[in-house]
């Protein structure tokens, strides 16, 4: 069975018809979508910086992961509900953008990130007062990266043929 | 300023390198989105400070002063970045109404956030204060990212 007749059918709803053919619809949730990666990706990036000893090192650890972790959280839903609505407005295209592709299986790692890291890192993270981890240091790294390539990648589909 | 300044800086070597490659404008264009992540995302994390919705367990005078020097990292990457992807097409932005609208918004955000906005998280304001301050700060940041997302589509 192929996707493309689903796709397709997709592409024809009206929602997808007015996001991608309206003037202003598709900006404006363009718009939308990148507030949020600045609100929250600010967040997640500022935790990172605490993770890595680099920033707000006068408060400890925990007040930092668990002060961001509810607007994370939200933020999270923001982006992924406003990139779906843009992706549902071209689904066609985006089934032939590599970089779409790439960004979803990154999109992927962000969900493994969290679970491998949720016991020893964002879920405990008064552990993380008496000092820093190689854990801690690590999620974070690994964090920035993806966070980086979600956004070089979601750069690119639009410049994918 | 005259529209030959715009033209010059259209066929500058660097102008020339962004139309040059494929991949230039799309790689300097995510930079220039992490620069705003970075610093519009630390500024709106004292905004909502201010407003008394987020980071409760410092004073927003703490938070700016620690998240100070990534503020103004990431506005120092959008100022490379943001120049290099107007010269690619300078003349074109230069009389585009977003990308006007937009540097308006820039230069009155950044005037308020080293003016009223540092003087709201320092003093302590009275609490209206600090969120008209956080409030007037979120929207002109807002109208920033708004005006640069449109340039694209008119």
């Amino acid at each position: 069975m192929s996707v493309i007749p689903i796709l397709e059918w997709i592409e024809s709803t009206d929602l997808s018809t007015a996001i991608r053919e309206g003037a202003l619809l598709y900006p404006i949730i363009g718009g939308f979508h990148l507030l949020a990666i600045a609100l929250f990706g600010g967040m997640v990036v500022a935790t990172d910086l605490r993770l890595l000893g680099w920033a707000m090192q006068r408060r400890a650890v925990s007040d930092i992961v668990e002060q961001t972790r509810g607007w994370k959280r939200a933020g999270f839903v923001l982006v992924v509900a406003s990139g779906l609505l843009l992706a549902g407005a071209e689904p066609l295209k985006l089934y032939r953008s590599p970089s779409f592709w790439v960004k979803m299986a990154l999109f992927a790692l962000v969900g493994v990130h969290a679970l491998v890291f949720r016991g020893t890192v964002y879920g405990n993270p008064q552990r993380l007062d008496k000092g820093l981890t190689v854990e801690a240091k690590l999620a974070a790294v690994l964090s920035l990266l993806l966070w980086a390539g979600l956004i070089v990648t979601g750069r690119l589909i639009a410049f994918d043929a | 300023m005259p529209v030959s300044f715009f033209e010059w800086l259209a066929n500058s070597p660097w102008a020339n390198a962004m139309n040059g490659p494929e991949w230039a404008f799309p790689v300097v264009q995510s930079l220039h989105f992490m620069g705003f992540a970075l610093s519009i995302g630390t500024i709106a994390m004292v905004d909502l400070r201010l407003l008394g919705i987020a980071m409760r367990r410092q004073t927003a005078a703490e938070l700016a002063h620690d998240l100070n020097r990534w503020t103004w990292i990431g506005i120092a990457v959008m100022s490379i970045t943001g120049p290099l992807m107007f010269s690619a097409d300078a003349v074109r932005y230069h009389y585009n109404p977003s990308f006007q609208f937009k540097m308006i918004c820039l230069m009155l955000a950044l005037l308020f956030h080293v003016t009223l906005h540092r003087r709201a998280v320092r003093s302590g304001a009275s609490p209206l204060l600090a969120k008209l301050a956080g409030g007037v700060s979120l929207a002109l940041w807002t109208a920033v990212v708004a005006g640069g997302r449109m340039i694209a589509f008119v």
